[in-house]
């Protein structure tokens, strides 16, 4: 964790010192700026979406689609930077003044609080509020709060009592030092990360300690929330009380108003952006109108890579896919480049056939599983996957493909089914509601033996892939939470990963580069077949201006403007 | 007509409580349909899910369960959704419901006048060129499936012809409330209308075209002929009159499911966020509470349409006055 402080610190000092150099070299251009800023202040942005991301707070909605919206409403000790590409994956001060001091063992740290920064109601952001808002996780049953926040002292009683938790002796405040100080059982250099994720947001320390649903809490960022209906719309305005203390964690947003409505089709929310009727639509756009699109609409299309992968999990504990070989013949077998095609061509995925995506920590390109094994993919190996499937002698045995209902998954499935029975399985594909899916696929009593799935990074750290989706931790037989979805636990490789994980509280490139070793252990292993790697496309309207991307929230919405 | 009311409620009740047992049973008898680790969340730890488990009373017997949603959605209306946590169900669907309501009601409006007129046209001119194509512009009406009209029409007005003169005046795809903008919820409405409603046209049209013209075959009907009337005052006061009442018989159905949200097509093409939408999305993600509710509120307007329509068959007939 030191170095980790000290690489965020290094980064920070060279940044002031690029700072100081521009400001000595154009002072003049400085006021300009800031005219032509305010002149791009104002107006309404409309966004839309086929459906509402769910409940609006902040510490249990768990969807990409709100966690958008909570990076301009709600702020933690910490935040992602509010920045264009890799850059938004360090990790800046936000309601904390400066980045916290960490002890020696990696195990306290303290945080001093930023001064005069007010709710949307006019309330004074204190200590308490932070004590009461890192309670709030577990009286709540937050989806992260067993997975990220369970390493603070006193997590264990808050998880199996939530609504007697105190955290005592794991969040102390002290309102005259104005300080948070945060003990947790072992050292964690991911720590950080978690706290900066929307569930450790500082809401006021009245706050019910329920699900508040479609009831707007009180926030510190520069949209608030002022109505939400869950079946229609959304409106966020600028927050009153709101003055900007930090360009990187909570920048000052552009318009006024943003309003959000829910409804219709991907299709209709093309034409209503190409209509100018609104700016951007959440939902990935319809393969079909991507040729037009690319002609016509050059200017207002962004691509964007993702840290994330799409994957076939197949089940080691149930046959075929119990038998290496079954597993390593598929990997050789998948055309990656006629998956790519399937899910909209390269504008829109990436062949992978690995685990941790391109550019992630601890990525290093490797690819075990094609023609002539190296860093990348080149051509399925046919005449190899036979001769597995056949030593493995698991020819001709009964194999389901379970998908989701939309038309991208279906269509991995049944190209995988095309694989399968090339091979010479009795393939079939089954489709699943895309909201059940998900669980249904996680539970061995369901005995999936093969699944199209996603993961999206949480946070951008090695173990986010490789220790949740294949540790021996996240596997729960019987359960419709078990990440582990092919059931994968071999307890050399879980024992590394966690030596990884203490390693990457003193040493992250070291740890890094052990994450690249076992991201090949793992796939030796062959608990799954990577698919490709998915590129987000927005299309905005021709009156929004500066798209900036962030990893972890998309587009920065606080940071474009509409005149 | 007090007891006539009575025992029609009675019905009601019992009707919507069958539902609702076979809902909920059906639910619970559904592989993957266990909704804690779902509303617990994505790599949600064991005692997250044990705790949500609890908070929901998803950890007690089913009967309880029952009881205490019954509680929820008639007694205290704060029943909330298992797939979008936090949100009422009970307001959910009052506020989807004038949606509906506007575009059933629009749409039934001119199925009506329009289905009607086609059918004493046709029958008018039976075998002749009008009533050939009629019938064969009704009977492409009927079949051409609802959603592929809906985006055939959003092609046009939204997307391709959508900054002509002739549809420039076309407001952006979605429902706007009438009590807040009454020409914007018209706008907003027409094409939908149209859309729903041309089935219907076609397919009412048609029966009522046959309904005449069987008609026609009656004793009273040549009685009224050898009366020397009109064949217009025969057609239109006679033969019209008698074979309308299978066609009312059929609306009162059509409107009641239709209402209940059988119009989720249309709404989807045209991003009216209606209770066809919500028990669609509702049933995709397996949400009990909302499944529930929505069935039993289609449920409740295909009964009371019945007995609107058992009314009005009395009034169009006089025959069944006498009985």
């Amino acid at each position: 964790m030191d170095l980790m402080a000290i690489s965020k610190t290094g980064r920070r000092g060279s940044a002031l010192a690029r700072l100081a150099i521009t400001a000595a070299m154009i002072p003049a251009v400085v006021p300009a700026l800031a005219q032509a800023q305010d002149a791009h202040r104002g107006g309404t942005m409309h966004l839309m979406a086929v459906a509402s991301g769910g409940t609006l707070d902040p510490q249990i909605n768990y969807t990409a689609q709100f966690w958008q919206l909570y990076s301009a409403t709600y702020d933690g000790l910490v935040a992602f930077k509010k920045a264009d590409g890799p850059e938004s994956n360090t990790v800046v001060p936000d309601l904390a003044a400066e980045m916290p001091t960490v002890s020696a063992d990696g195990k306290t740290y303290t945080f001093t609080l930023r001064k005069g920064v007010k709710f949307s109601n006019g309330d004074d952001v204190t200590t308490e509020d932070v004590v009461a808002s890192l309670r709030r996780i577990f009286k709540v049953s937050s989806p992260t709060s067993g997975s990220f926040y369970n390493g603070i002292v006193g997590a264990e009683d808050c998880l199996s009592s939530p609504a007697d938790c105190t955290l005592e002796g794991g969040v102390i405040a002290d309102g005259t030092a104005n300080t948070v100080t945060i003990n947790l059982v072992a050292a964690d250099p991911e720590f950080l990360f978690k706290l900066s994720a929307p569930h450790a947001s500082i809401l006021p320390k009245g706050t019910a300690s329920k699900d508040m649903g479609n009831t707007p809490i009180p926030g510190t960022g520069t949209y608030m929330f002022t109505s939400y209906d869950a079946n229609n719309s959304l409106t966020m305005e600028r927050n009153p009380h709101f003055v900007e203390w930090s360009v990187d964690a909570q920048p000052e947003g552009y318009a006024d108003t943003i309003e959000y409505k829910f409804g219709g089709t991907e299709e209709s929310a093309v034409n209503a952006v190409m209509n100018g009727q609104a700016d951007w639509s959440f939902d990935p756009l319809p393969a079909d109108r991507l040729a037009e699109l690319s002609t016509n609409a050059t200017d207002q299309l962004h691509v964007h890579a993702q840290s994330a992968w799409w994957y076939a999990p197949m089940n080691v504990n149930i046959s075929p896919f119990n038998d290496v070989r079954a597993r390593q013949a598929l990997n050789y077998a998948v055309d990656r480049n006629a998956l790519v095609s399937v899910f909209g061509g390269p504008a829109l995925a990436q062949p992978v056939c690995q685990i941790l995506p391109p550019d992630f920590p601890g990525h290093e390109d490797s690819c075990i599983y094609t023609q002539d094994p190296g860093d990348t993919w080149s051509a399925p190996d046919m005449d190899k996957a036979r001769a597995l499937v056949a030593e493995s002698g698991t020819k001709g045995e009964k194999v389901n493909v379970v998908t989701e209902d939309n038309a991208a998954s279906r269509g991995v499935g049944t190209y995988l089914q095309s694989v399968l029975s090339d091979l010479g399985y009795d393939a079939t594909v089954q489709t699943v509601s895309g909201d059940i899916q998900f669980t249904y696929i996680q539970n061995t009593n369901n005995n999936v033996q093969i699944s199209v799935t996603q993961w999206y990074m949480d946070y951008p750290a090695a173990s986010n892939f490789l220790n949740v989706l294949f540790g021996c931790g996240s596997f729960h037989p019987g359960s419709d939470s078990s990440i582990n979805i092919a059931g994968f636990c071999d307890e050399e490789i879980d024992a590394r990963m966690k030596a990884a994980m203490t390693l990457g509280a003193t040493d992250p490139e070291a740890a890094n580069a052990e994450w690249a070793k076992i991201d090949n252990a793992v796939m030796e292993k062959a608990p799954a077949v990577p698919l490709f790697t998915p590129r987000r496309l927005d299309l905005l309207s021709e009156r929004v201006g500066n798209f900036e991307y962030s990893s972890l929230f998309n587009w920065l919405i606080a940071k474009s403007w509409v005149q | 007509m007090l007891t006539i009311f009575l025992s029609r409620l009675l019905r009601m009740v019992i009707v919507m409580l069958g539902i609702s047992v076979i809902t909920f049973l059906i639910f619970f008898a559904t592989p993957g349909s266990d909704p804690a680790a779902r509303i617990a969340g994505r790599n949600a730890a064991p005692e997250t899910i044990a705790a949500v488990r609890h908070d929901f009373g998803l950890d007690r017997p089913l009967y309880v369960q029952y009881g205490l949603m019954m509680d929820r959605l008639f007694i205290t209306r704060d029943l909330t959704s298992f797939a979008n946590r936090g949100q009422k169900i009970v307001p959910t669907i009052m506020s989807a419901a004038p949606a509906t309501l506007s575009l059933v009601a629009g749409a039934a409006i001119l199925w009506m006048a329009l289905g009607a007129t086609t059918g004493i046209i046709a029958a008018a001119f039976r075998n002749r060129l009008p009533d050939k194509i009629l019938m064969g512009a009704s009977m492409m009406a009927v079949a051409m499936p609802v959603f592929w009209v809906g985006e055939m029409i959003n092609l046009v007005t939204q997307s391709r012809l959508h900054d002509t003169w002739a549809f420039s005046w076309v407001p952006p795809l979605g429902y706007v409330p009438l009590t807040s903008d009454p020409a914007g919820w018209f706008f907003a409405l027409v094409f939908p209308w149209i859309c729903l409603a041309l089935m219907y046209i076609g397919l009412y049209g048609r029966m009522l075209r046959t309904g005449i013209i069987e008609t026609y075959q009656e004793d009273y009907i040549r009685t009224a002929r050898s009366k020397g009337l009109s064949a217009r005052r025969v057609l239109l006061k006679h033969a019209t009159r008698t074979a309308i009442i299978p066609i009312v018989i059929m609306f009162g159905m059509d409107f009641g499911v239709l209402v209940g949200g059988a119009a989720v097509l249309t709404e989807v093409v045209f991003g009216i966020n209606g209770v066809g939408r919500l028990t669609y999305q509702a049933l995709k993600a397996l949400d009990l509470p909302m499944i529930m509710a929505t069935v039993l509120y289609a449920s409740f307007f295909v009964v009371v349409a019945n007995a609107i329509v058992d009314v009005l068959c009395v009034m169009i007939d006089p025959r069944m006055r006498q009985k």
